[in-house]
């Protein structure tokens, strides 16, 4: 497979803490990545050394197959970024600000109009960015990354700061890229709501590390339904089931059955029904991705 | 690759009142003496035969104080359009190396100080002319009087624009440069080794070109320094 983004053994420490450890981050040629994990798991840092504005302590970042070490400047003509907060000059206007950029990118002049239309700041392209809200700083930031029409754009928490409906046309713009220009997205998040609705494929990072990398379906996977189970007495109810051999967990509340199918579950119920226990109510709960997240990350924590 | 960093660069200053403080510069040094031969004209006469080194002599014990703290002013104003919020790592992740990025602070932060000589040349001309200080207009020793504390300041912002690139807080190179503009306004009790007083053109030789020429090579190698500095950290 044709990889955009690989590194390999990636670390990075700041004194003797290490920010990110041993990350292999691989990402297709097309996709949208989601780059997942809490506040302070090492996205920031990782994607600083994506774009050579870190150097990694070892390891190695290879973009479009070239290693960033010796070729940086070539390698980020393809490229457009927007790392955490939005980068402007206040005291310049919005086409200034882009006309800044311009002038190293090397693009037409018409580029600049197109980008402002693109992220709808076409109206206000004439004034100073020190009035614009957050949101319309962002749109500038992201117009920015795409100036160039780069293969690969890197967004750090792209829609910080954006409105609801801000947040919509974003995605649109987002998921519209890959198809449209054949770009390949790097989105970082610590929302998994937002990344579940526009990536294709995700990765996500805890104290450093990437606990898990694959494409967003194999995660939801992980989402599946279980069953519990509300009887009189709970502790009773799971040491029967136990005894016969069923898989179960004892929760607070409820019993927790561990069935692969249908029919596991109508066993276990008619088991505990010959058994002699008042069975109150059966439902099924689904494993929301943020459970799956939270658990993930606990457990990376725990360890 | 350069040439665009620099226009980019000069885009950057719009509206900072740089080009205003390129101008005040200049006028300044030159009013003081507006000031000067205004009050006490015959006085200043009577001092030396050569009315007309007199009067160079005169502008020239304000040029390095005005020459020092421009630099130190524009040297961190530059550095704080980048740090504002925080444009450092947008302008480097942009397909430009880091050491062209410096290059280009420098040079623009040059362009503008030596447009300020250029200034001054005219002004010291223009007003000398007024005031009727003889025929025989030296104009070499006007032009070294101009261009010469320039290129002897060199080091000093080659100096202050590392210090203000790879600071986060710029009160540390403002601090630093407004020790710099005491040693420059101090340097006639100074030894010659010191870079602030190299502006002053004064040294136990007694040519001014040496100053000069010190300059460049000192601040030569203080860019360099600062340029390699710049270049091995990481942008946060």
């Amino acid at each position: 497979m044709e990889y955009i983004v690989e590194t390999k053994h990636l670390t990075k420490s700041f004194g003797k803490e290490k920010a990110v450890s041993n990350l292999e981050m691989k990402i297709p040629k097309g996709e949208i990545y989601g780059f997942l994990g809490p506040n302070g798991a090492g996205k920031t840092t990782t994607i600083r050394m994506l774009l050579g504005l870190m150097r990694p302590t070892s390891g190695s970042v290879q973009l479009f197959g070239k290693d960033m070490k010796n070729n940086r400047i070539e390698i980020l003509k393809n490229v457009g970024s927007l790392v955490e907060n939005p980068s402007y000059y206040p005291h310049l206007t919005a086409k200034e600000n882009l006309e800044a950029s311009r002038k190293i990118l090397n693009v037409p002049k018409k580029r600049i109009d197109e980008v402002l239309q693109q992220v709808r700041l076409h109206g206000v392209a004439n004034k100073k960015v020190k009035g614009y809200s957050l949101g319309m700083k962002q749109r500038l930031g992201i117009a920015a990354a795409m100036l160039h029409q780069p293969e690969l754009l890197i967004l750090d928490e792209p829609t910080n700061g954006l409105d609801p409906s801000g947040i919509i046309e974003m995605r649109q713009l987002i998921q519209s890229l890959p198809k449209e220009y054949g770009m390949t997205v790097l989105i970082s998040s610590h929302l998994l709501s937002e990344i579940d609705q526009m990536a294709t494929r995700v990765g996500v990072v805890s104290k450093g590390k990437m606990i898990f990398q694959d494409s967003i379906e194999t995660m939801r996977k992980f989402a599946q339904a279980s069953i519990q189970v509300k009887v009189n007495d709970n502790e009773a109810a799971w040491r029967s089931l136990l005894a016969n051999g069923q898989k179960a967990d004892l929760g607070e509340e409820s019993v927790t059955l561990q069935a692969e199918d249908d029919e596991q579950v109508a066993a276990s119920i008619r088991y505990l029904v010959q058994q002699g226990f008042s069975i109150y109510r059966v439902q099924e709960e689904k494993r929301s991705l943020e459970n799956i997240f939270l658990e993930m990350t606990k457990e990376e924590q725990a360890g | 690759m350069i040439l665009s960093l620099v226009k980019a660069d000069f885009l950057k200053i719009k509206r900072k009142g740089m080009w205003l403080l390129c101008l005040i510069g200049p006028f300044g040094v030159v009013a003081l003496q507006m000031v000067n031969y205004g009050v006490r004209k015959d006085y200043l006469f009577d001092q030396m035969d050569d009315r007309w080194l007199y009067y160079i002599l005169n502008i020239n014990t304000f040029t390095p104080l005005a020459i020092v703290l421009g630099i130190v002013i524009l040297t961190s104003f530059m550095a704080s359009i980048e740090d504002e919020t925080n444009a450092w790592k947008q302008l480097v992740a942009l397909p430009v190396s880091k050491r062209a990025v410096y290059l280009s602070k420098f040079t623009v932060v040059s362009c503008i100080v030596f447009l300020s000589s250029v200034l001054l040349f005219l002004f010291m001309l223009g007003y000398g002319l007024t005031l009727g200080l003889g025929a025989d207009i030296p104009y070499l020793r006007i032009i070294e009087y101009s261009f010469l504390p320039f290129f002897a300041a060199l080091p000093v912002l080659g100096l202050q624009l590392w210090v203000a690139s790879v600071s986060k807080n710029q009160a540390i190179p403002v601090t630093l440069g407004a020790v710099g503009v005491i040693l420059a306004y101090s340097a006639p009790l100074l030894p010659d080794w010191v870079i602030w007083k190299w502006p002053a053109l004064s040294n136990d030789w007694d040519h001014s070109y040496i100053n000069a020429l010190l300059g460049i090579g000192f601040g030569l190698v203080l860019y360099v320094l600062g340029m390699i500095d710049f270049k091995r950290r990481d942008v946060k």
